[in-house]
């Protein structure tokens, strides 16, 4: 009789609190993201109905610029909850460690278990964690089985870069150089070079953030493989927006990208449902790794913020149940990074956007085998550096990609003050 | 005591003058004190102070000697200094000649021509550069479409380094040709018709008295054009940052688009402020050389 009283007064109190929190909590994001995070806002409601909450899409570079020079001022025009790039994480804890609340102080430390360790690296400094872990991007191929077919390539066949290259030839030849096998962003960004050095084991810094490892064998591999991509004529250059819509208009047979990119492909070409599928990205060599990790997300709680406890109870609700979690890979294909809901039923149920494959069960295995990078607070730096030899190297500018990379470890050491690693 | 004039009447007169009108400005001379001359300060304080290393981080000449040694920087200068020489005289020859063009009486329904070629500054910088990047797409853009239409090799406009400064120069010459044909306009304006009674009188043709007259007359104007387009092409930002986002690679990187990159995506304020002194030495040097060069008997 205590202990159910007890019970009762607990309950209630739990009621209380809930429903004490009110006002409203600003969330900042950007395309996909912001809106997989609307998506969850019906189950936080039932959860809190007295908060109201406001996810503004700012796009993704302007979330970066706002917060850094909101963080600059002092925590001015900050929202409650901040979207934030595991790789460009490190440079907020960085230059302003006072600009975001130590979670812990709100009990984020029991959820220290509850996702990856990797996701936690460029969160957590010393004792404090700066950020929830959100998504993650593991990469994948998404392919046209219709393009696929009528070219008479076979997805499965696609073991190796070399496979991938011989595909785009007969994609080439079918359609008469009109539907290109990828797209490179060549010259806007670095991503399939970051998304094969990681997939070889090798990123711009070494793990520890002390050295400069861009030169080394496993990104020599990766550059030397976009090069043939662009040698063999079977990528497209174009930027995001191009990416979109040059799949919108049936001129790209695949694409490859972090899993996120499955949101984007769905609601951006909603009429080629059934068309698509996905397989892992192709290794370096037979047998070779066929993962890798390109970009993921966090959500940060910026010390200005006037109502922290509703903003904390958004990202609990969010990103620390496997509801909120399943919620955003429904609506918009965010890869979980909450190690529960890998284990959710609709993760093994089939897609019939993706022609009835299960595609998170194919996405989320390879969770296992993504080699660890680690951004660093120079992660800008080493992009803008790699952007440029990347293009130049594609050009004919180096004899060789180590020479490109021995260029570029120059120059991120130059910019960083990091020393190469030998 | 008696040979030097006092230099204003004692007593009376001082105690008058003082204090209301400072009052009266004040407001003005606090704001301009606070979001003028203190970042101008703290800016050139901060160019000699190692942000990235946080709060802890002390003062000296890394920044600078970085800016020195910088490939990126010389880059950004190289292409600013491209756009400098090619885009400004370009510019301004085209202005000219529409400014006498618009000048001409023989010329109907003048008034809406001279809002036709200054309606592209009303048009929003974001808008116009989406624009271009709309009609410069290698793929789907319209300016391809024509050259394939009149039997033209299409250029890969945004993702080739030449064909992407290009598109630069073209999209800064559409937008500013107007402004400064307006400018130059009122200055033909300011021209007597007598001197080109005389000199028609004189047996001078209309290509003499362009070149005799029109020019020379009209060179305190055009020296006021060609500072203001110098120093705004130094600080040029908004179509390599919208239309070509620098690239490709660094293609289109200005000294303005560096200070951004390493403003607010590297977020190291100082090495940006060091930029910033850097260009805003260059726009000085620049403008007082034209000056002296052009400045003359004016």
């Amino acid at each position: 009789m205590k202990k159910l009283a007890l019970l009762t007064a607990l309950a209630l109190m739990g009621t209380a609190s809930a429903q004490s929190l009110s006002g409203t909590v600003t969330v900042w994001s950007w395309d996909a993201a912001a809106k997989a995070l609307e998506s969850t806002i019906p189950s936080f409601n039932k959860k809190y109905p007295n908060v109201k909450v406001n996810v503004v899409d700012l796009g993704n570079q302007n979330v970066y610029d706002r917060g850094l020079a909101g963080c600059a001022a002092g925590g001015a025009d900050m929202p409650d909850v901040y979207s934030i790039e595991n790789n460009e994480a490190e440079v907020f804890w960085a230059r302003f460690p006072d600009c975001f609340t130590d979670l812990n102080t709100l009990g984020a430390a029991k959820y220290a278990k509850s996702f990856p360790a990797f996701k936690w690296t460029e969160l957590a400094v010393g004792n404090k964690r700066y950020a929830m872990p959100w998504d993650s991007g593991p990469v994948v191929i998404f392919y046209r089985r219709d393009l696929y077919q009528q070219a008479g390539v076979n997805p499965n066949g696609i073991k190796t870069w070399d496979d991938f290259i011989a595909a785009g030839k007969k994609v080439n030849a079918k359609f008469g150089g009109k539907v290109k096998m990828g797209a490179v962003g060549n010259g806007q960004d670095d991503e399939w070079f970051r998304m094969l050095a990681n997939q070889n084991g090798c990123f711009y810094f070494d793990n520890t953030a002390t050295q400069i490892t861009i030169a080394k064998s496993g990104c020599v591999q990766a550059l030397d493989t976009v090069k043939k991509l662009f040698a063999n004529d079977v990528v497209m250059t174009t930027d995001w927006g191009g990416q979109i819509t040059a799949f919108k208009a049936n001129r790209l047979a695949s694409a490859m990208f972090g899993a996120w990119y499955e949101g984007t492909i769905r609601t951006n070409a909603a009429d080629q449902s059934g068309k698509w599928g996905v397989y892992p990205m192709p290794a370096s060599k037979p047998g070779g790794v066929r993962a890798s990790n390109l970009g993921g997300s966090a959500l940060a709680l910026p010390s200005s913020s006037k109502n922290k406890a509703a903003a904390y109870a958004f990202m609990e609700n969010a990103l620390a149940t496997t509801n909120g979690q399943v919620t955003m890979l429904k609506s918009q294909g965010l890869v979980p990074s909450l190690l529960t809901a890998s284990k959710d039923a609709y993760v093994n149920q089939k897609q019939p956007y993706w022609g009835n494959q299960t595609v998170w069960k194919t996405i989320l295995d390879t969770l296992g085998d993504v080699p660890a990078a680690r951004g660093t607070q120079y992660f800008q730096d080493a992009r803008q550096v790699m952007i440029v030899v990347q293009a130049d190297y594609i050009k004919g500018k180096y004899k060789t990609a180590q020479d490109a990379l021995n260029d570029a470890a120059k120059k991120i050491s130059a910019a960083t003050g990091l020393p190469v690693a030998k | 005591m008696t040979t030097v004039p006092t230099p204003a009447p004692p007593t009376r007169r001082r105690r008058r003058v003082p204090l209301a009108p400072y009052l009266f400005i004040l407001p003005y001379l606090l704001i301009f004190a606070t979001f003028w001359a203190w970042p101008i300060v703290s800016s050139f304080l901060m160019s000699f102070k190692d942000s990235r290393l946080g709060a802890a981080a002390g003062y000296g000449l890394s920044n600078w000697q970085r800016l020195i040694g910088d490939e990126f920087f010389r880059t950004a200068l190289k292409n600013t200094l491209v756009i400098l020489v090619i885009q400004v005289p370009l510019m301004l020859t085209l202005a000219t000649t529409l400014a006498v063009a618009l000048n001409s009486r023989l010329l109907r329904a003048r008034g809406l021509f001279r809002f036709a070629f200054f309606a592209p500054l009303v048009v929003g910088t974001v808008a116009y550069s989406a624009v271009f990047r709309l009609l410069f797409n290698g793929e789907f853009g319209i300016v391809n479409r024509a050259l394939s239409g009149l039997g033209l090799p299409q250029v890969d406009w945004l993702n080739q380094p030449v064909p992407a400064m290009a598109v630069i120069i073209l999209a800064m010459t559409w937008r500013w040709t107007g402004y400064n044909a307006i400018i130059l306009l009122a200055g033909l304006q300011g021209i007597p018709e007598d001197v080109y009674e005389a000199a028609a009188i004189d047996g001078a043709t209309p290509w003499q008295q362009f070149w005799k007259m029109t020019l020379p007359l009209l060179r305190p104007t055009l020296l006021f054009c060609v500072v203001l387009s110098v120093i705004g092409t130094l600080q040029l930002f908004t179509e390599p940052a919208l239309i070509t986002n620098s690239g490709p690679g660094n293609a289109t990187m200005t000294l303005g688009t560096y200070l951004y990159q390493q403003g607010f995506r590297s977020f190291n304020f100082g090495y940006a402020s060091a930029i910033a002194y850097a260009v805003a030495a260059l726009a000085a040097i620049f403008s007082f050389a034209q000056l002296r060069l052009f400045g003359r008997d004016s």
